[in-house]
């Protein structure tokens, strides 16, 4: 169970008063510097409301409280039952209404945040600042005390003062009620510990040399079960003071012997706001954040477990910053204004920022970072607010730098896997050929392939296209590269495809790959050269092993891209294979002619060469056959796919890449 | 410690808000609205749910405030009631019994002891009749009230068609094309018809209708848009009306300011038109409320508006047309396609919002945290206008990383974009990182992230199955491409597909190793690490509606739903079928912190919950008929601290909570706690004593007021009075005759006397001045503002507390009033 909220008024505090409201630590109530108060809801950092007291400049607020949500009988009971009470009453959904605003000129102010408006003014109890209030956690007692030296007990159902004592001797700073709600804890400069019943002091604690600004019990019942329990020997509890970068932890002996602190945490400056989470069993450690005047947090997990001479430093630092990225600026912190433990204990609130407009962040604990800096860019958390919204409409952050990923583009989709071995073979069929079967026959012919490829050197006309296509492929020079690609003119495109070597159709392939994903402009140009690759190389193609690894990403991009009008581009490709097999059919002589000239270009080239020795004759001679075999093959091999399409009715590279220029 | 009690459902959201017109207080601080059975009274200043008036046991149709004591409220309900309530306190006062449906109820200031009710007509379908109910003062809470008159036959059942005239003198009712006014004093009923259509094609149904307070006037809205404002309605033919358009598409509700200067119409549009004086040409607007107008109503003192609207929102408009107020609970989506999926970052509960708008609502405070724009388009308000809206949401464990799925579906085509955001903590919210158009070719019918904790980010992946039969697992890829701005971006790392089924679910085991997605009839079972299909499970002949891991101890199985009704349980270890249950379950829901599994089951117009372990075929929990509704998604809110729960029956609800959506899209919850431990606001609060200090403004402005209207202890009332007629001065003063009474310089300074106040505190001077007056009247109100202005002074002077000045104040006031008392008026009776 999560201690009440603190707010640590302090005398001449630079921070505004605020408060955590108890339990679920749901609403934040803060009184700005302008007196304004506003009520925050701590998910989403919202303004729920905001109060101006009509003596607000006059009588500035120096201390909240939220009353404990619900009501419920006075308490007759002990230890151990009510804390069951307690556990339960954080589960029902009480409603936090009322909210104790302790001001400068000593009148208590009872704002109702459900409605609205001021519910109540408790005067006459004090006549001079109100340093600390604290509500009774069970018969809505109210304590206040002052500057004037003074403690008072309100009846908060009347609003009149039930008790009113001197409480020190110089101004209470503070006060904090025992876990069972019979004693009271108050501290000047000394601290104090009352029976709430007799009005009687029980127990005096000295030590610190400034006025006491915080304090807070941080156990329930004491940690040895063994000797019995009163409800409050054996129990520690926790001061801070102001100018004082150490707080003390105290313990309430039966001995009487509670002369020095039992021991002291350090920080890096004054506290401004503490909260623990209270530990109920013994070997649960008591978790401590304090926020210091400096802006940062610190956490401490320590078991309270007696005297502990050293000064304990803490388990984890927490700051905020700025990025600073935005070229202007360096990292600038910000100021943490508070921390409250979340009721599983294992987060925290922040509020951070400007205490006008504070950012409140729930951040999970890891304490295994002894520093933590987070970085926060408060300008632009703030910007996502707007003053009064007719709705609550955050609209998430699309930038350009979004990656889109569209049909085609690599990412999109990967290969299709299917456990089932007809739907392999099914996909098998996807792409042509058998590579098993096809790889013997061809190795040969590749070899000379191969061999041929490193010959040309500097050829005439049409062929020098090819030739600098081969060599801005393997250069990847992009100037070469965009002045063959965007040729348009089909013929030159077909005649340079037919002259390449077979190596490079593999990386003119990917080199259109890329293409394609790109400009849709130069797309349609690249579809072009596609389709003359695969009408010229398909039975290259087809021998290849890896394939489908190789240009799977072309498939499917073709795949995406011919989704549109699907049945159409399949009649257009398939009328297509027609016609180029119909007209192939009949210009079988052209064929050959074509072969002639590139023969003939071959002696050219072969004249050039010095070395032109008998080896390369025969070089040719095979070369021509080569020609030759490749063409038939391609015819036969396109009738075969021709065939394997229709029976399959599935769809093919060649006619859907042809029907992407429509 | 808590006693083994039932299990109770309770309602805890979106109940619609908006059955009837919603009523201010009569000094506007406080909202009364129904919602479903109970009426809700929100304060108009702080949006606060401030009471919650529970009692009718069916929808509550009506509210109105009682004419005679505006402190009380009327509510009429389907269950045949009408109630009175004390809606400060929260108290019903009474219950009126009439044994009709209740459509909608109407207190009037000129009916001494009825209100008027739209009820069904006896024997007759889809008729329905206006009465007078005649309330009877009998004693008791229970009353019967069976005394009606019938006003109007055949008048529509919808509130908004019937309207009041000027001082309830008659009573305009519209529908169909009709308009039919009925005078009370004369008896007269006047019928108007409009053609259906107009020669320009416009829809002349009659849609609401308003009566001007002050003069004889009618306002009517129409299906097409149009607003009609009827004049001289006394003769049946020479009535006229005058035609102001503005809206687009049907005028769903009009409402008339409280002088009548200014006419309020609201409609489809999400905007509220203010017309002025009746006219055309001369009119405000209130754009982008968010949704549809339903009602509208206006507080009596003129200064705020209401707008309810069709998604259980509440707007709050200050009456010069600026935006005040807005309440909302959980929005009322067209269709809750994402299912209730909670936030891990503020344990909100997210859903469809608005369209295209995620809504993150807040289940402690049953408000709206924050609606989350997804798919930042434009919403255009057109009727057959396919919007693009969210499907499918998922979050990472840790809150990560948000998926969200869109689509817009124009006949044949679809539109689908997978959009990943990331949560920047730098800047606090959601930031695009991968969008993916098309991911899949058809509707995507499951979607989930592997869930590990401990893992970092290169190991988060993404799952999505869609009905190209096709399942697809994206991952984070580290970008390799130096030009691209951020590092991190999702990409497609393996396809699945099984026999071309269509996949209908997927969801991965805890400790994400192995991934379950549904094909039609068949579960597939698949490495997470090689994607390799490890086993197959079905249970023929239903198709697979739901699966689910189990969870912690049982994580060895995976329980599957079919259609047919079977509750299946398969053993993953041993690839067998552990157990089976015939039972037509809609919904499993896995309780993230614990082995528990609860299933909604469906079956004859009656929903119930099951709740299981996997290894044991018994449920732990049975809860039948939860509701008459029909479940449509439920979801496991991780509670904060775990609960106490006493019996070992509801054990599965310590660590968490479920929750159930509605197809009515009512929210629902299990509590084991007593309805008085549920309550949440009324009766429980911090009984403060309202002891407000009089301000010095109030001492100004108030006090006359105060005079005239309160009369008890206040001095300056005695005063007065003492000096009209109780007093014995001035009493023998007046009733002496004139010829035995002394000379008027000696009464003059002991009736001045009597006058005076607190004459001890005045300086010398003020005394002289007020000696010097000659009138006695304009004495004795300029010396009580003098006297106020001294006490300004010395407020200003010493700077006290205003308490304390009030004390000094009655204190010397007091004292006035003793010295008043003890006036010595012997003279008189000496005479």
């Amino acid at each position: 169970m999560a201690a009440a909220a603190a707010a640590c008024g302090g005398e001449a505090a630079a921070r505004p008063p605020l408060a955590f409201s108890p339990c679920d630590r749901r609403l934040l109530a803060v009184s700005g510097s302008d007196g304004r108060l506003r009520v925050w809801e701590a998910a989403g950092s919202r303004l729920r409301h905001e109060y101006v007291p009509s003596a607000h400049l006059s009588a500035a607020c120096t201390c909240l409280a939220w009353a404990p949500p619900g009501g419920r009988p006075p308490p007759d009971k002990d230890g151990p039952q009510r804390k069951k009470r307690k556990s339960e009453a954080a589960e029902a959904d009480k409603q936090l209404d009322i909210l104790a605003i302790g001001t400068a000129v000593g009148s208590i102010l009872l704002y109702s945040t459900v409605k609205g408006e001021l519910q109540s003014k408790l005067d006459g109890g004090h006549d001079n600042r109100i340093n600390c209030v604290r509500w009774h956690q069970d018969n809505y007692c109210l304590y206040s005390c002052s500057e004037d030296k003074h403690i008072v007990e309100w009846n908060t159902q009347t609003c009149k003062v039930k008790c009113k004592w001197k409480g020190d001797n110089s101004s209470v700073s503070s006060l904090c009620i025992s876990p069972d709600g019979k004693m009271l804890l108050s501290a000047g400069r000394t601290i104090k510990l009352w029976d709430l019943e007799t009005k009687e002091v029980y127990r005096h604690f000295t030590g610190h040399a400034t006025s006491v600004s915080s304090l807070m019990f941080t156990t329930v019942k004491p940690m040895n079960e063994n000797k019995s329990f009163d409800g409050i020997t054996g129990l520690y509890f926790l001061s801070g003071a102001i100018h004082d970068r150490l707080l003390s932890v105290w313990q309430i002996r039966s001995d009487r012997k509670e002369k020095n602190a039992v021991m002291s945490f350090t920080v890096t400056d004054e506290p401004t706001f503490i909260d623990l989470t209270v530990s109920e069993v013994k070997e649960e450690p008591v978790k401590l954040a304090v926020v210091c005047r400096d802006g940062q947090l610190h956490l401490f997990e320590h078991i309270l477990n007696g005297y502990c001479k050293k000064p304990l430093t803490s388990n984890c630092t927490i700051q905020i910053a700025t990025p600073g990225n935005d070229g202007d600026s360096t990292p600038k912190p910000v100021p943490i204004l508070a921390a409250a433990f979340c009721t599983d204990k294992q987060s925290l609130l922040l509020v951070y920022g400007n205490t006008l407009q504070p950012i409140i962040e729930k951040v999970s604990l890891n304490t295994s970072e002894s520093h933590i800096c987070l970085i926060r860019d408060v300008q632009k958390v703030l910007a996502l607010k707007t003053e009064v919204a007719v709705t609550k409409v955050k609209t998430p952050v699309v930038n350009s730098d979004t990656k889109v990923l569209v049909p085609g583009i690599p990412g999109h989709s990967a290969a299709v896997k299917t456990p089932s071995s007809g739907k392999e073979k099914n996909k098998s069929k996807r792409k042509p050929g058998e590579p098993e079967d096809s790889i013997e026959e061809r190795l040969g012919a590749l070899d000379i392939d191969v061999s041929k490829v490193k010959t040309p050197g500097g050829l005439p006309q049409t062929d020098s296209f090819a030739v600098l296509l081969v060599q801005g492929l393997e250069s990847n020079d992009s100037d070469i590269l965009n002045k063959v690609l965007n040729t348009r003119k089909e013929t030159l495109i077909k005649n340079t495809v037919a002259r390449m070597p077979i190596h490079a159709v593999i990386p003119l392939l990917h080199e259109l790959t890329k293409r394609l994903q790109g400009n849709p402009y130069s797309a349609s140009q690249m579809v072009r050269w596609l389709k003359s690759v695969f009408t010229l190389h398909a039975s290259y193609l087809s021998t290849l092993p890896d394939l489908i690894p190789q240009l799977g990403m072309l498939y499917q991009l073709m795949e995406s891209r011919v989704k549109t009008l699907q049945k159409l581009s399949r009649l257009h490709g398939r009328l297509f294979l027609l016609v180029t097999q119909v007209a192939a059919s009949e210009t079988v002589q052209d064929v050959t002619e074509v072969n002639q000239t590139a023969k003939l270009v071959y002696e050219d080239e072969s004249s050039e060469e010095e070395g032109s020795d008998d080896e390369m004759i025969a070089d040719k001679d095979s070369d021509e056959n080569w020609d030759e075999d490749e063409e038939k093959e391609e015819q036969s091999d396109e009738q075969d796919m021709t065939v394997e399409k229709e029976i399959n009715g599935d769809s093919d590279l060649e006619p859907e890449n042809e029907s992407e220029e429509e | 410690m808590v006693a083994a009690a039932g299990l109770r459902v309770v309602r805890c959201g979106g109940s619609p808000l908006h059955g009837a017109r919603a009523v201010f207080s009569a000094d506007a601080r406080l909202l009364l609205c129904t919602a479903g059975d109970f009426v809700k009274v929100y304060s108009a200043a702080t949006e606060e749910l401030v009471r919650l008036l529970r009692g009718h046991s069916g929808l509550v149709t009506g509210v109105g405030l009682n004419p005679h004591n505006c402190l009380q409220l009327y509510s009429c309900s389907l269950d045949g009631s009408i109630k009175l309530w004390d809606f400060t306190d929260g108290i019903l006062i009474k219950t009126f019994t009439v044994g009709y449906k209740l459509l909608a109820l109407y207190a009037l200031d000129s009916c001494e002891d009825s209100v008027f009710v739209i009820i069904p007509k006896r024997g007759e379908r889809d008729t329905f009749q206006l009465v007078s109910v005649k309330l009877t003062k009998t004693a008791g809470q229970d009353v019967e009230a069976k005394e009606f008159s019938v006003v109007l036959e055949g008048v529509d059942a919808s509130p908004k068609c019937t309207a009041f005239g000027r001082e309830g003198e008659y009573v305009a009712s519209v529908k169909n094309f009709h308009l039919q006014v009925y005078f009370f004093k004369r008896k007269q009923l006047n019928r108007f018809s409009l053609r259906a259509t107009n020669a320009k094609g416009g829809n002349n149904l009659f849609t609401c209708v308003a009566c001007h307070p002050k003069e004889d006037c009618i306002a009517t809205g129409h299906a097409d848009g149009k607003i009609r404002l009827w004049r001289n309605f006394y003769h049946n033919k020479e009535y006229v009306f005058s035609t102001m358009h503005w809206h687009h598409d049907r005028v769903m509700d009009l409402s008339f300011s409280i002088e009548g200067t200014s006419l309020l119409s609201g409609g489809v549009e999400a905007v509220l038109v203010q017309w002025h004086n009746g006219s055309d040409c001369k009119k405000d607007f209130l754009p982008r409320l968010g949704s549809a107008i339903e009602y509208i109503s206006v507080s009596s003192d003129g200064t705020l508006y209401c707008t309810l609207h069709t998604d259980n929102r509440i707007t709050i408009i200050n009456s010069n047309l600026r935006f005040s107020k807005s309440i909302q609970g959980l929005i009322r989506a067209r269709d809750v396609k994402t299912g209730l999926v909670v936030d891990p970052r503020t344990k909100a509960l997210v859903l469809n919002g608005e369209a295209g708008h995620l809504q993150f609502y807040c289940l402690q405070s049953d408000k709206q945290l924050y609606s989350l724009d997804i798919v930042q388009q434009e919403y255009i308000q057109q009727a057959g206008l396919n919007q693009t809206d969210l499907v499918k949401v998922a979050f990472s464990a840790q809150g990560k990383w948000l998926a969200t799925v869109e689509e817009r579906e124009e006949e044949p085509d679809l539109e689908l974009h997978l959009k990943l955001w990331f949560f920047d903590e730098e800047t606090q919210s959601f930031k695009l990182n991968t969008q993916i158009s098309m991911p899949h070719d058809d509707h995507i019918t499951a979607m989930c992230f592997r869930d590990m904790d401990e893992l970092e980010d290169d190991s988060l992946i993404l799952v999505t199955a869609g009905k190209d039969c096709l399942f697809k697992v994206w991952v984070i890829l580290e970008d390799t491409d130096p030009e691209a701005q951020q590092s991190l971006s999702w990409s497609c790392d393996f396809v699945g597909s099984y026999h071309n089924y269509q996949a209908t679910n997927c969801c991965f085991s805890e400790d994400g190793s192995l991934l379950a997605v549904s094909f039609e009839e068949t579960v597939t079972v698949w490495d997470s690490s090689t994607w390799d299909l490890k086993c197959t499970f079905c249970h023929p002949p239903g198709k697979i509606r739901d699966i689910c891991f189990g969870r912690l101890t049982c994580s060895k199985y995976l329980i599957g739903a079919t259609d047919h009704g079977f509750l299946c349980c398969w053993n993953l270890l041993s690839c067998a079928l552990e157990w089976s249950a015939h039972l037509n379950v809609v919904i499993l829901q896995p309780d993230p912190l614990s082995e528990h599994i609860a299933a909604v089951s469906w079956l004859s117009k009656e929903s119930s919950l099951f709740v299981f372990k996997p290894n044991e075929p018994r449920p732990i929990c049975i809860q039948r008929n939860l509701c008459q509704e029909k479940i449509q998604c439920a979801a496991f809110v991780p509670r904060d601290v775990p609960e106490t729960v006493g019996s070992e029956k509801y054990v599965w609800l310590r660590r968490s909570q479920l929750y159930l959506l509605t197809d009515a899209q009512e929210l629902m919850t299990f509590s084991t706690k007593s309805p008085e431990e549920r309550l949440t606001v009324s009766s429980k609060q911090l009984a403060v004593e309202e002891s407000l200090p009089v301000t010095p403004f109030s001492l100004l402005l108030g006090k006359h007021r105060h005079q005239q209207s309160q009369g008890d202890t206040d001095l300056t009332k005695v005063v007065r009075n003492h000096h009209e007629q109780d007093s014995p001065a001035v009493k023998e003063l007046l009733h002496t005759p004139a010829h035995v009474l002394p000379s008027a310089s000696f009464l003059c300074p002991i009736f001045i006397n009597s006058l005076l106040i607190s004459k001890e505190k005045k300086s010398a001077e003020e005394v002289a001045d007020e000696v010097e007056m000659e009138s006695e009247e304009a004495e004795e109100d300029s010396d009580e503002e003098k006297d106020v202005t001294e006490m300004e002074q010395e407020n200003t002077k010493s700077m006290d507390l205003l308490g304390e000045i009030t004390c000094k104040l009655s204190k010397a006031e007091e004292k006035e009033l003793r010295k008043v008392r003890k006036m010595d008026y012997s003279w008189i009776s000496a005479f």
